[in-house]
């Protein structure tokens, strides 16, 4: 690690030559015989800038929300390798292979670089003077209700920055938007325990129960949950901790539970409500009202309901009762429903009633700057600026970190309501499918060229601020950051308050410095700690913590009605690589296998073996998926972790532009219902029913496991023992 | 190295460890991996991409069983799950296993090289000269635990792989491979080797957690442990020690005794006696539910 004290943007400045210090390593650029460049000696460099010695800058991984803190090898000026930065309180010096891939996104062949805009079918570059003056032409005369600005999750000064431009257009409307998102969890949350997003201590439970939430691959924040999880391990007190996962689609989670327990799509809330019901028999203390509100879910119908049997029932209520305290979590496969919030809040109840609240499910840290603190995406948002646009509300319209075209369901018709926005304006990486139909793209950094701060949602160890700073020069000259473009176009509005401001590091610099006492600062000169807080990369911040309250009032949920015309549920996958597709063109990933399938570079239709025999369908079939909303034709996959009511899809590939990702799979985005949350309108993922056609096509299947398809023949390759046999606690 | 002297001193070039004239000293790299922390969510496997130069190779060689994933999940169900009279869901759970080359201490690669390009090193590593090596394959033939890797082509030439700007990610410290070399796991010898000379610089040895190999370093959950086997101060002694796994025996002390030994050490294939450097810790599976 650099010591601090050295001037950072000298550092940049020597980077600026280190076009031609790659050039002499010899790694493709050949400038310098072509005489473009200056050959600047390394006797000039700084000090510790030496050839062959790797130099190390903390930043903030910005591959998904969790704000994983990440440290970057330097080399001659490239960033070669990011792993985890060892001081952060979410990751702990860990990075997932989604962060790593990072850098795929940072070199990728297919990024957009310069501005370009539409001209006819296809487009133009411009330069960036026009492309602002142009923006702001289009915004003359346009009211603030007209202009709609729809992002990602989005926190720290970006934010900042992208409300008070807004603002100074007197529009109210920034939709912040992701496609897979805990939104039906933060309400149900809010309800049951007083806060969107309380702090799961899962290296405190001796048993977790988990109902769909992927906490190990792609949930909230997976990289610190999987360090909690080993924790969970190794054991409280020496005893290792027992998850159990009910889920209709094994999720990597599923994968490594004790008990994996398949249910019936849908029902996971009844199933909770009986285990409640159960618990209250075996003599756990239950309020009036809970136990009147469960007292119709004895075994018999929960069993009939939900397809677990009677017998796991009792064994788990045996492990809840003897094991305290516990932790029941409520993920993405249970609330993918219309009944969606209802599962949620049966789930969250049984923390009520194993006296959970205040043991595992803790009050969270909350940074003091409410401002700063993260817009969580969701899908709800998106219904309404799509409704806004198909009324024809809207004249202008600003996209950032998010691909709706991709995403949306076309049931949404999302791509047509699109067309009645007059003119669009896309930030972008990549020409992705939402900035193809734009009228104007503007080319981005990418997040190991920019400038930022980031408030991670979820905040496990006390509050704390994640600086992003560059690991290297811009690759491409006409490529800008988020933050610099909402600087030019806010001093378009407002020249005299950000006169002050040359770029967005500059205002990012100024803001932190405004705030150095309560950032923890004190009498620090200001370079210093400005020093200091790049060279940490983390700024630890003394953090309220919100108080716990909250109810136990829930709704019952209800039955399912059964589909004749499309008798199976589509869950659509969600892998903790791809998400929902927005790198799905870094290769890394596209040749990651699945962990479940092992299938790579594309899509697949996991089918229950029993499901598979009845439909005469065999492995590598191409099987054509229809919903009400449409159809798309892929591989089968014989899959026994899926329930047999159920067939999944993994999301995240079947995009139409990138080199690693065009004509790779399909996306089942598209083929989703228009169903949505009864209580929080976000898109019920899970409830899409469908019907599945053997084709006269068949394929190999192109995956990782061998030809004996996961199976060891009594070969002691991957060896399990019973717990009963083991004793952890005596264990290095 | 001429081929004379490769001939007339054959005995020592597939000298294997261990052997009492030439003990482990002072290094002996080796692991130890939890498969009960082990997730499978393959952060390894791309560290290892990112840090070795792997080439990917798409889809289409991938097909043809092409891949080079030095750092590869294997994922195994249990066995009678959705066979007939079997199980019908994997109710408790998949099997995940990482799978790299084992370094082991017999190699059965480095015997049938016939221009012994990979061999032993002193601190027990399997190393592989990419220079010497001919293509033979015969390594590859021969390891039975499937982590040698044949470079079919000639992935820095070739624009898919790394094309402009991505060329720019390579780590300078590891050799791109071209056509026609065979390559494999090196528990990233180049940062063994970086650790090795700052700490001979300062006349000191290595000391445990000095070395983190890239797929540890990036594991979410601790599964891997990597040291100095020698080293009686490190983790991975300390864990191999605990668990009674010896390097130089094919049956441990847990395949003696019948049923709950408290011990879940073990390593794969033991019995071919190939003495591998890693050593794997069971997963478990609660009984009670």
């Amino acid at each position: 690690m650099i010591e601090s004290g050295f001037d950072r943007r000298d550092f940049l400045k020597v980077l600026g030559w280190g076009g031609a210090a790659v050039a002499l390593t010899g790694c493709g650029n050949t400038s310098v015989q072509d005489g473009k460049e200056t050959v600047v000696s390394y006797v000039e460099a700084s000090d510790y800038m030496i050839p062959g010695v790797s130099v190390y800058f903390n930043s903030t991984c910005a591959q998904c929300d969790a704000g994983c803190n990440i440290n970057g090898r330097v080399r001659e000026g490239r960033v070669l390798k990011l792993e985890g930065n060892p001081a952060s309180g979410i990751n702990h010096g860990k990075l997932c292979g989604l962060g790593q891939a990072g850098v795929q996104h940072h070199y990728n062949p297919d990024r957009v670089r310069e501005p370009l805009l539409r001209k006819g079918s296809g487009g133009e570059t411009i330069t960036w003077e026009a492309a602002l003056k142009l923006i702001n032409e289009k915004l003359t005369g346009v009211s603030g209700e007209q202009i709609a600005f729809l992002s990602g999750s989005v926190s720290g000064h970006l934010k900042v920055l992208l409300g008070n431009y807004l603002d100074s257009l007197s529009s109210k409307n920034h939709f912040v938007y992701e496609a897979i998102s805990p939104a039906v969890q933060r309400a149900a949350n809010k309800k049951s325990y007083g806060v969107e997003m309380p702090k799961f201590s899962l290296n405190k439970a001796k048993v977790i129960l988990s109902f769909g939430a992927d906490f190990l691959g792609s949930w909230v924040s997976p990289v610190h949950f999987s360090q909690q999880y080993a924790q969970f391990r190794k054991g409280v007190e020496g005893k290792r901790g027992v998850l159990v996962q009910v889920e209709s689609k094994m999720t990597l989670t599923g994968a490594n539970a004790d008990r994996w327990l398949a249910v019936r799509p849908g029902t996971e809330g009844v199933l909770a409500l009986g285990l409640v019901n159960a618990l209250g028999a075996a003599g756990t203390a239950l309020s009036a009202d809970v136990a009147a509100a469960v007292k119709d879910f004895d075994k018999a119908r929960v069993t009939k309901d939900t397809g677990v049997s009677g017998e796991h029932i009792d064994k788990l209520v045996a492990l809840l009762k003897e094991r305290t305290p516990s932790l029941v979590l409520s993920g993405n496969g249970a609330e993918g429903f219309a009944h969606g919030s209802q599962n949620a809040a049966a789930i969250n109840l049984l923390n009520h009633v194993l006296g959970n609240i205040g043991k595992t499910v803790e009050a969270p840290a909350v940074v003091p700057f409410p401002q700063m603190l993260s817009a969580n995406g969701n899908s709800a948002s998106l219904k309404k600026l799509n409704d806004g646009m198909a009324a024809g509300t809207y004249k202008v319209l600003f996209s950032y970190a998010a691909n709706p075209v991709f995403t949306a369901p076309a049931s949404m018709k999302l791509a047509d309501n699109l067309k009645k926005v007059g003119f669009k304006v896309a930030f972008a990486h990549y020409l992705d499918e939402t900035a193809l139909e734009a009228d104007l793209v503007l080319p981005l950094d990418s997040a190991l060229e920019d400038w930022g701060t980031h408030i991670a949602e979820y905040q496990p160890e006390g509050g704390q601020i994640s600086i992003q700073q560059p690991l290297m020069e811009k690759l491409h000259a006409n490529t800008r950051g988020a933050g610099d473009i909402l600087l030019a176009l806010i001093k378009q509005r407002r020249a005299e308050e950000y006169k002050a401001f040359d770029d967005y590091y500059a205002y990012l610099r100024t803001a932190v410095l405004q705030n150095k006492a309560a950032l923890g600062g004190g009498a620090t000169e200001d370079d210093t700690f400005w020093d200091e807080t790049l060279t940490s990369g983390i700024v630890k911040v003394a953090g309220t913590t919100a108080a716990l309250s909250g109810s136990t009032a829930i709704t019952a949920p209800v039955s399912m009605a059964s589909d004749a015309q499309y008798p199976l549920f589509l869950i659509p996958g969600i892998t903790a690589n791809l998400r929902d597709g927005r790198h799905a063109n870094q290769p890394w990933l596209q040749e990651s296998p699945d962990p479940l399938t092992t299938i790579v570079w594309d899509s697949w239709v996991e089918i229950h073996p029993k499901k598979a025999a009845e439909l005469g369908i065999v492995e590598g079939d191409i099987v054509e998926v229809t919903s009400k909303s449409g159809s798309v034709k892929a591989q089968a996959y014989l899959f026994p972790g899926i329930h047999p009511d159920a067939i999944s899809i993994p999301l995240g590939r079947g995009q139409s532009w990138g080199r690693y990702a065009k004509g790779y799979g399909v996306n089942p985005f598209q083929i989703l219902d228009a169903v949505f949350d009864k209580e929080t309108g976000e898109l019920a993922i899970n409830d899409t029913r469908v019907q599945i056609k053997k084709t006269s096509k068949r394929v190999i299947v192109i995956k990782d496991e061998g030809s004996g398809g996961g199976k060891q023949f009594g070969r002691k390759i991957a060896v399990s023992v019973s717990s009963n046999e083991v004793d952890l606690s005596k264990e290095v | 190295m001429s081929v004379t002297n490769l001939l007339e001193n054959w005995s020592q070039f597939r000298h294997f460890h261990p052997v009492d004239d030439k003990p482990h000293d002072p290094y002996k790299w080796a692991m130890s991996i939890d498969l009960d922390t082990c997730t499978g969510c393959n952060a390894c496997s791309v560290a290892c991409f990112a840090e070795n130069n792997i080439p990917v190779v798409g889809k289409d060689k991938f097909e043809h069983g092409q891949q080079m994933h030095w750092m590869r999940i294997e994922r195994y169900w249990d066995e009678d799950v959705s066979n007939p009279g079997g199980r019908d869901f994997p109710d408790q759970g998949a099997q995940f296993l990482p799978m790299m080359c084992q370094q082991c201490e017999a190699a059965p690669c480095e015997t049938v090289c016939p221009v012994a390009a990979t061999n032993h090193t002193p601190d027990g590593l399997n190393s592989q000269i990419y220079n010497r090596c001919i293509g033979s394959r015969y390594c590859s033939a021969n390891c039975p635990f499937k982590v040698r890797y044949f470079n079919w082509y000639d992935y820095p030439t070739d624009d898919s792989v790394w094309p402009a700007e991505m060329n720019q990610q390579l780590n300078p410290d590891v050799s791109v491979r071209s056509k026609g070399v065979m390559e494999k796991c090196t528990f990233c010898v180049q940062r063994i080797s970086a650790a090795k000379i700052t700490a001979k610089n300062e006349g000191r040895l290595v000391h445990d957690g000095e070395i983190q190999t890239a797929c540890q370093q990036a594991c979410p959950t601790n599964a891997i442990t990597f040291g100095n086997l020698v080293d009686t101060e490190a983790r991975v002694h300390k864990q191999w020690e605990a668990q009674r796994v010896e390097i130089d025996k094919d049956k441990q002390e847990k395949d003696e005794e019948k049923g709950g030994t408290d011990l879940r050490g073990y390593r794969i294939l033991e019995e071919l006696r190939a003495y591998p450097s890693v050593m794997y810790l069971e997963r478990v599976r609660e009984s009670a539910v």
